[in-house]
């Protein structure tokens, strides 16, 4: 269910076109990278280590290299020598990042580090090869969780560090200790956010491949950003830039997996080069749960001061989060944002955190659909948790805290302005008002009276940062917009669209300046030989940044063609418009000539061009993100626990979300929808749980439960749109769902739990965690 | 995700079959519907260096009712169970079962005999045989014999059949009067093996008490377990006096469930008694319709 006010919408701008991409998606023709082959290619496989922390003694390769069709067993000690940073181009000489080499070579620091690369002529031949390879590993003791990390004396994952805290940021403002004296009330708790992975439908995967002739290196890679995977790649391999082509036609999702070109796939492609051959690796399932990236894994102690009415007076905030092994990208990535972003959409006059991140022995942390989501999902708990503290309800403690229209421009206590285009105040009314919420209360206890049973109800609001723009090369998207001389427009960008649908949004955007139909735009992106240097997609910024690239390098054409246009009819170029694929001039729609027509005289007819006019119809133009565009919505969910069985059901979920003009209001829907289900899945059912010795349990989909249809509710979506400044008006929409959800449904669970004054403060909320709660307090 | 390599032989013949598992002993494993035994060969968590397909055997697929009984062949579908309008009317309880029985994909592939042979402790249908107090029939080199589902489940994939031997046929007693049966249990999502699940087949007399109960649980041992203290305490009372929580309790009192990641052993059966009070319930209120 969508409501929105379509007052505004263009003739494609604000429409749900349908999608460009899912003719070939949804008859089986989209192409992945498995579905590329290249003559005389090679195989890959992976070994890795099956214990999570210890010093490799030996690496025997001898009878894998003897089996038939092994083309070569390689080991640090071939793959590693030279290589360039393996880290992100955003933060690639941070030192404070440790180095990661393509190859464990010394000590391997979790179960799945790669230690040995077999190279066969089939992936089966590869698989069987690398059985044989014999690793011999003296185990030393394991790093697991926070305790373990940050332990006095603690064996350490990273000798060389000195420390398993890899980042430690106090950002300690004066007056604290004065406040909470003061206040009517002061509430504290910790909050554990379990570790969960992204788990695209599409799992990793590479073709490299190498011309030792012409030196160049070209990769079909499942990656969201080519433009970064080109620099990684030629700083690992060291082949230069221009050398280096990636590509990526479709990709079956990556949630911010595939933003950073990880490990493994630059280790093909230095594999490709060292052999001077082309190579497939496409991850298997295991590898991706194992060995890709894991996300959340958050450990966050709130106190909060409050007045005698419930007011915040203030907020400290202590994050720890877990980085893994061998983080590329990350380490400290998350923790400094969920204490600077932990007002959200509440006044609050005052606020001091802590950051850490630790080391542990096992799989990297990586970014995930709203990377520090924890300052929602701790602050909306600890929103709950406070409010039950003193005896108030949650909708009305936010009612009283909520930042208003009235108060905006808000300055934060972290000195971050929201200006006068967020709403929280008007999407916490709308999802209480949908949900229904004083009726469910009243339902709720009835219910809980008369037959015993646990319902309840959750809300979570939140402000989210989207297209930072002070994070080069995050910030700029470069659009290139080309019109043939028949009047067809190409469009290329620098974007890796993985299910965002920016095929369509983008044509959306191109047509509707242009004034031209959708069907004659076609939009190229996902190969760096085609398009211009861009940030790739994610952190919710296609909307924002590659839109309005398009937008102004639209008008650019459109302001030539009306140059043209004006000179063919004997017009002023400021009196023309154009719709439907014709220029004509404002209150004389007789007088015009087709778009088709002008882009043909720029081509091919040049001497009728007014004097001194570059021929061609095109235009570039680059878009710098404002240094933050704020997003917001309020999620609202009711549920029912099952008290015997410690299952939850999910009975409403409503959204009501401000993410500015909407390009494509279905493609808008798809993502929050997308968004809320990871969200639910996170709390209720999946977690990649380790044993203390570093042994991941969650190893398939039989124990790494993802939600499917039968779990997951009808998601009821609610916009407002009020329009962000910048050109389009767009903000961003991607992560919001899964940023709000967790603890929407945290709270809901909690909620209900309260009637038997049970106190849950951690996810997951599975049965087993549930009913712990319940056997706990006597029920 | 690729299997180590295997010979791959196809027979045609119970007899071929049964040579075949002979000569090949413990490198060889029969391959049904495949949807245990092909994810754990991809997995490489398991291999056999000969499969031997039943899928092409004659004879093995089929259902057939005489003389009060129900002879479902070893190959059928676990899909044919939930769709054949024969098998919901002589014994409804197979029916039922179907549905939890993984995804629609899974049943349309998987197999009768293959699950029961494969014995896992959390499934459907070798619960479903235990209760029923099913018979199977079974073929090796030297010749066929039966043995009762009391007998055969003899421990977490583990059963009472000899390697070189198959399940060829599964025979059910056809549902009596004033009889009820039910199948419930808790799993995590649809389609998941069950974190604990119980069966119920009950029969009333003429004076409308209990006169037969039979109750199994899954999930909660090693093999499917029948719960013979509760039935016992069941058989010969009115079912308005019978309290279902506490024979749930009863059902689970000689059981130590064991830990997992998705729960504990006392959670399993907290669980089970729950579910057990369920099956009950509506077994008995099927029986006295």
């Amino acid at each position: 269910m969508t409501t929105t006010d379509a007052g505004s919408a263009g003739r494609f701008v604000g429409q749900s076109v349908r999608r460009k991409e899912d003719p070939r998606l949804l008859t089986g023709r989209g192409t992945y990278v498995d579905d590329m082959s290249l003559p005389g290619m090679l195989h890959a496989c992976f070994v890795r280590s099956n214990v999570a922390h210890g010093r490799i003694v030996s690496i025997d390769c001898d009878a894998a290299r003897a089996v038939d069709g092994v083309v070569a067993v390689l080991t640090g000690t071939e793959l590693n020598v030279g290589r360039g940073s393996m880290q992100p181009t955003l933060m690639f000489e941070d030192a404070a990042n440790v180095a990661v080499q393509p190859l464990t070579e010394g000590t391997v620091l979790f179960v799945g580090d790669p230690v040995a690369l077999v190279v066969a002529e089939s992936r089966a031949v590869a698989e069987d090869a690398a059985e044989l390879v014999e690793v011999n590993i003296d185990m030393l003791e394991a790093v697991v969780g926070f305790d373990a990390a940050l332990l006095e004396g603690a064996p350490l994952v990273h000798p060389d560090k000195g420390a398993n805290v890899g980042q430690d940021m106090p950002v300690i403002m004066p007056g604290w200790d004065e406040i909470k004296a003061d206040a009517a009330h002061v509430v504290s708790a910790t909050f554990n956010q379990h570790r969960q992975t992204n788990v695209p439908m599409e799992t990793r995967g590479i073709v490299a491949s190498f011309d030792p002739a012409s030196g160049e290196l070209h990769a079909y890679l499942s990656t969201q950003n080519p433009h970064e995977a080109r620099l990684v790649l030629s700083r690992v391999t060291g082949v230069p830039e221009h050398l280096v082509r990636v590509t990526a036609r479709d990709v079956g999702g990556g949630f911010g997996q595939k933003m950073f070109l990880f490990r493994d796939e630059q280790t093909i492609g230095a594999a490709a080069v060292y052999l001077g051959r082309s190579i497939k690796w496409i991850e298997d399932r295991r590898e991706n749960l194992i060995a890709s990236n894991h996300a959340r894994a958050d450990r966050t102690t709130v106190e909060l001061a409050l007045d005698a009415d419930g007011k915040l007076l203030g907020a400290f905030v202590d994050e720890v989060e877990d980085a893994g092994a061998w983080p590329l990208g990350s380490m400290g990535g998350a923790a400094p944002a969920v204490g600077a972003y932990f007002t959200g959409a509440y006044k609050l006059p005052f606020l001091s955190w802590h950051a850490r991140a630790v080391w542990t022995n096992t799989c990297q942390r990586g970014a995930y659909r709203g990377p520090w989501m924890m300052e929602t999902t701790a602050r909306e708990q600890m929103v709950d948790y406070a409010a039950r503290a003193i005896g108030m309800d949650p909708w009305e403690w936010r009612r009283r805290n909520v930042v208003k229209d009235a108060d905006l421009p808000y300055t934060t206590p972290m000195f971050m302005t929201y200006d006068d285009s967020i709403s929280p105040d008007a999407t916490l009314e709308q999802a209480a008002q949908v949900i229904d919420y004083d009726a469910f209360r009243a339902e709720q206890r009835r219910a809980f009276e008369s037959e015993g049973r646990l319902l309840g109800v959750g809300l979570s609001l939140y402000i989210e940062p989207c297209a930072m723009g002070m994070m080069d090369p995050l910030s700029t998207e470069t659009a290139n917009v080309r019109v043939m001389p028949s009047g067809k427009v190409s469009v290329a960008l620098g974007t890796g669209s993985h299910g965002q649908g920016l095929e369509t949004t983008m044509a959306q955007v191109v047509a509707e300046e242009l004034g031209i139909d959708i069907d004659d735009v076609i939009v190229v992106q996902g190969d760096t030989a085609s398009s211009p240097f861009g940030r790739g997609t994610g952190g919710s910024g296609s909307a924002i940044i590659g839109a309005n690239a398009c937008r102004l390098a639209s008008a650019a054409v459109r302001d030539k063609a009306f140059a043209i246009a004006a000179q063919l009819m004997e017009a002023a170029a400021n009196d023309l418009e154009v719709s439907d694929g014709r220029i004509t001039v404002k209150g004389t729609p007789a007088r015009g000539i087709d778009f088709a027509e002008v882009a043909r005289v720029a081509y091919l007819e040049t001497a009728k061009l007014p004097e001194g006019m570059e021929a061609s119809l095109e235009a570039t133009h680059t878009y710098k993100a404002p240094p933050v565009t704020w997003a917001n919505a309020c999620h609202a969910c009711t549920v029912e626990v099952d008290r015997y069985t410690g299952l939850v059901k999910i009975l409403r979920y409503v959204v009501s979300e401000d993410c500015g003009k909407m390009i494509n209001p279905a493609i808008v829907d798809g993502q929050i929808a997308g968004g809320v289900v990871q969200g639910i899945g996170g709390v209720l059912f999946e977690h990649m749980i380790y044993d203390p010795d570093g042994n991941p349990l969650a190893t398939t989909f039989m124990d790494y439960l993802l939600p499917t249809a039968a779990e997951i509710p009808t998601i009821e979506i609610h916009h407002i749109e009020t329009p962000a400044p910048n050109p389009g008006g767009h903000k961003g929409v991607g992560e919001g769902g899964a940023i709000g959800a967790p603890a929407c449904v945290f709270n809901a669970v909690a909620d209900a739990l309260a009637l038997l004054d049970v106190t849950i403060t951690d996810q997951p909320l599975g049965p087993r965690e549930v009913l712990d709660a319940l056997m706990a307090a006597g029920h | 995700m690729k299997p180590g390599p295997f010979e791959y032989h196809a027979p045609h013949t119970v007899a071929d079959v049964t040579a075949l598992l002979a000569e090949h002993g413990d490198e060889c494993k029969p391959l049904a519907g495949g949807q245990s035994l092909v994810p754990m060969l991809a997995l490489r968590l398991t291999g056999f260096p000969h499969l031997v397909d039943l899928n092409r055997v004659d004879g093995l697929s089929g259902v057939e009712r005489s003389n009060g009984t129900l002879v479902i062949g070893a190959i059928t579908r676990q899909r044919v169970l939930e769709r054949d309008p024969q098998i919901a009317e002589a014994v409804p309880l197979l029916a039922r079962a179907a549905p939890l029985i993984g995804h629609f994909q899974i049943r349309n592939r998987g197999t009768v005999g293959g699950s029961l042979a494969h014995a896992d402790p959390a499934s459907e249908l070798p619960a479903v045989a235990l209760a029923l107090g099913a018979t199977f029939d079974v073929a090796g080199p030297n010749g066929t014999r039966s043995i009762a589902a009391a007998d055969f489940f003899t421990g977490t994939w583990s059963t009472a059949l000899e390697p070189d031997e198959i399940v060829t046929a599964v025979s059910f007693p056809v549902r009596g009067e004033r009889t009820g049966s039910a199948i419930h249990e808790m799993a995590r999502r649809h389609g998941d093996f069950a974190i604990a699940g119980a069966v119920a087949n009950m029969s009333l007399d003429a004076a409308g008490r209990v006169s037969a109960a039979a109750i199994s649980l899954f999930g909660v041992a090693s093999t499917p377990v029948r719960a013979t203290g509760a039935e016992a305490a069941l058989v010969g009372a009115a079912p308005a006096d019978i309290n279902t929580l506490e024979i749930g309790r009863l059902a689970l009192a000689d059981q130590e469930p064991t830990d997992d990641i998705h729960a504990t052993g006392p959670q399993r059966a907290r669980i089970a008694a729950h579910v057990t009070g369920i099956v009950v319930a509506r077994a008995l209120e099927e029986a006295g319709r």
